[in-house]
């Protein structure tokens, strides 16, 4: 089942996710909502991310598949270079460049698009609350025995179960 | 649930930026029918260029690149306002960026836009531009890849993609809430685009994640962008084309005039949208300051560039040097120097003299002496080649002024449009800050 406690201080967010974090609650139980980003410090809601990494692969790869193509193509379909070699990667080196640099942009947007969920299959029996300016929202979900507790840690962190 | 009234400033920031988003006033059906009106024109000039073929410009021999190139590289240079202000304010987490980085972007996109028509325009037959893409053809021909003209086209489209997904990322929250608060057709097309945002943390850890590797990546794009614009003409053993401070020299020109455009748009943004709470005198001091700095930066490479011409002395590089300084384009040379820099020193330098009036001013005259600059850089090299016999002159023609003409209302035009569809300042990302107001 879930839970939606709602705050007005950021402070008690916090103070929230640590009791239930205490009671057993795992971080990906638990969700933020606001109309804008709400920051903590490291440890006490995490999202690890692999968005910094999926981006070097993404330009390693689009870099070196243009970087291919371009030698594939000079090599099967000849230009006369007047003695020049047919491949130079100094005279290709801004292709190569911009495709790697195209790479990251992909998988960076790629990336976004998953962590934030936005394109991955949704569990629509979760409630999405509406969330009024300046509130923070938090949703919780747990057993249904673990609830009382879970609204008592709400509660206590000076926030209202809605 | 009633609103605690410490948050109503942000109700109100919040109504503020979405109420230019309804209804349409007459001055702005009208100023969108003359855009529509002007760019018209440039599509009968367009078409009749491409019915008479490219006889009806003024290029002829020695000058096969005239008022197109400037054009284009004028455009590109313009689109260096979004990327590279709003990357680096963001990455330097500067608070007074806020209410400038969209409108910075989407002049980004929509000079890209323009800028990477006119090579396509340039090349006369332009139904055969995809013979640049590198396909498999029946011919097995294949596009020469070591050709600064397919370095253009590989780095244009990646920067038009990239600044296309940085202005669309921080529109998403946005687009969210507009979803909320329409109902007609406009629901629709906000909810599509803001792909169902709910505005969880995990959506805005990604958000900001993404944020901030894109200003970095398109950091090194947009530099790399118009150095490579600039390579277009020092990679060509031409008299004053062939120097090695040509990269770095173009991207300053490209900053120095993107400052300038967004001085500009931001000014009529605040008249014509009511935005005078938002966009306030001191982000317009601070932009002016940075215009200020460019201005200086521009003439230090000017005369980096013309002093080493005029020292070394070589007859080719001198006609070159005297064409622009002495003779036929003597007066846009001048001029440029005038609108680069005189004005804007004078008019920002003072600081008694720095209102935002002067500074949209001097802002426009640095637009128009950029334009200049690059006619200035393409021309006259091109109309004393190497070769003595072959020299030659270049006055465009009205096929050619029209189409630029054209352009600049097209960008008007753009920017009316999507004044109307999205808010022009992030309202997630706007809080009111004490040392923002006047």
């Amino acid at each position: 089942m879930y839970l939606i406690g709602e705050f007005r201080e950021k402070d008690a967010v916090r103070a929230a996710i640590r009791m239930l974090r205490e009671t057993g609650v795992r971080p990906s139980e638990l969700d933020l909502f606001s109309e804008e980003p709400v920051e903590f410090p490291r440890g006490v809601l995490d999202r690890p991310s692999r968005m910094s990494l999926v981006s070097v692969l993404g330009a390693m790869a689009f870099g070196s598949l243009a970087t291919a193509f371009i030698y594939w193509t000079q090599h099967n379909y000849r230009l006369v270079t007047g003695g020049m070699p047919l491949f130079s990667f100094w005279a290709t080196g801004v292709i190569t460049f911009e495709m790697t640099m195209l790479g990251a942009i992909v998988a960076t947007f790629a990336l976004f698009l998953w962590e934030s969920g936005l394109v991955r299959k949704r569990d629509y029996s979760a409630p999405v609350p509406e969330v009024d300016p300046g509130a923070i929202c938090l949703r919780v979900r747990c057993r249904a025995e673990d609830a009382p507790q879970a609204i008592a840690a709400i509660r206590r962190a000076g926030g209202h179960q809605r | 649930m009633a609103t605690a009234p410490e948050l109503l400033p942000y109700q109100r920031i919040r109504e503020d930026l979405f109420r230019p988003l309804s209804g349409v006033s007459r001055n702005y059906l009208l100023a969108t029918f003359c855009a529509f009106v002007i760019g018209a024109a440039g599509l009968v000039a367009w078409s009749y260029q491409l019915r008479r073929g490219m006889g009806v410009t003024g290029l002829q021999r020695p000058v096969f690149w005239g008022i197109y190139i400037v054009d284009f590289v004028f455009w590109i240079g313009i689109s260096h306002a979004g990327t590279l202000i709003s990357a680096i304010l963001r990455l330097t987490d500067a608070a007074w960026r806020k209410p400038v980085t969209r409108a910075a972007e989407a002049i980004t996109v929509f000079a890209l836009m323009i800028g990477g028509m006119f090579p396509i325009i340039h090349l006369g037959r332009a139904w055969l531009f995809f013979w640049l893409l590198p396909y498999p053809n029946s011919r097995l021909l294949w596009p020469n890849f070591r050709s600064p003209l397919l370095w253009d086209l590989t780095a244009i489209v990646t920067y038009l993609t990239g600044s296309v997904i940085y202005l669309y990322l921080p529109l998403i929250p946005d687009m969210a809430q507009l979803a909320e608060h329409n109902t007609t057709w406009r629901r629709k097309f906000y909810r599509t685009l803001s792909l169902g945002w709910t505005g969880s943390d995990r959506e805005w850890h990604a958000l900001e994640r993404a944020m901030k590797l894109m200003s970095c990546i398109i950091l090194a794009v947009a530099v790399s962008v118009h150095t490579v614009v600039a390579w277009d003409f020092a990679m060509a053993i031409a008299p004053m084309w062939h120097s090695t401070i040509f990269g770095p020299y173009f991207v300053a020109g490209a900053i120095f005039s993107g400052i300038a455009a967004l001085l500009v748009v931001m000014a009529a943004l605040r008249k014509v949208l009511h935005l005078e709470a938002y966009l306030t005198r001191h982000h317009f001091n601070n932009l002016a300051k940075l215009l200020l700095l460019m201005s200086l930066l521009w003439l230090y490479f000017t005369l980096a560039e013309n002093l080493t011409v005029w020292y070394g002395n070589e007859p080719k590089e001198m006609a070159v040097f005297g064409a622009r300084t002495r003779a036929h384009y003597a007066p846009y040379f001048w001029s440029t120097v005038v609108l680069n820099f005189v004005i804007p020193f004078v008019l920002l330098g003072i600081r008694r003299l720095r209102t935002i009036r002067n500074a949209t001013i001097a802002a426009s005259c640095v637009l128009a002496g950029m334009w200049l600059e690059r006619f200035v850089i393409v021309v006259p090299t091109l109309a004393n080649p190497r070769l003595p016999a072959a020299s030659g002159f270049y006055g465009p023609t009205w096929v050619e002024i029209a189409i630029t003409a054209a352009t600049f209302a097209a960008m008007a035009m753009l920017y009316m449009i999507f004044s109307k569809l999205f808010p022009i300042i992030a309202v997630w990302e706007f809080k009111p800050h004490p040392q923002e107001e006047d």
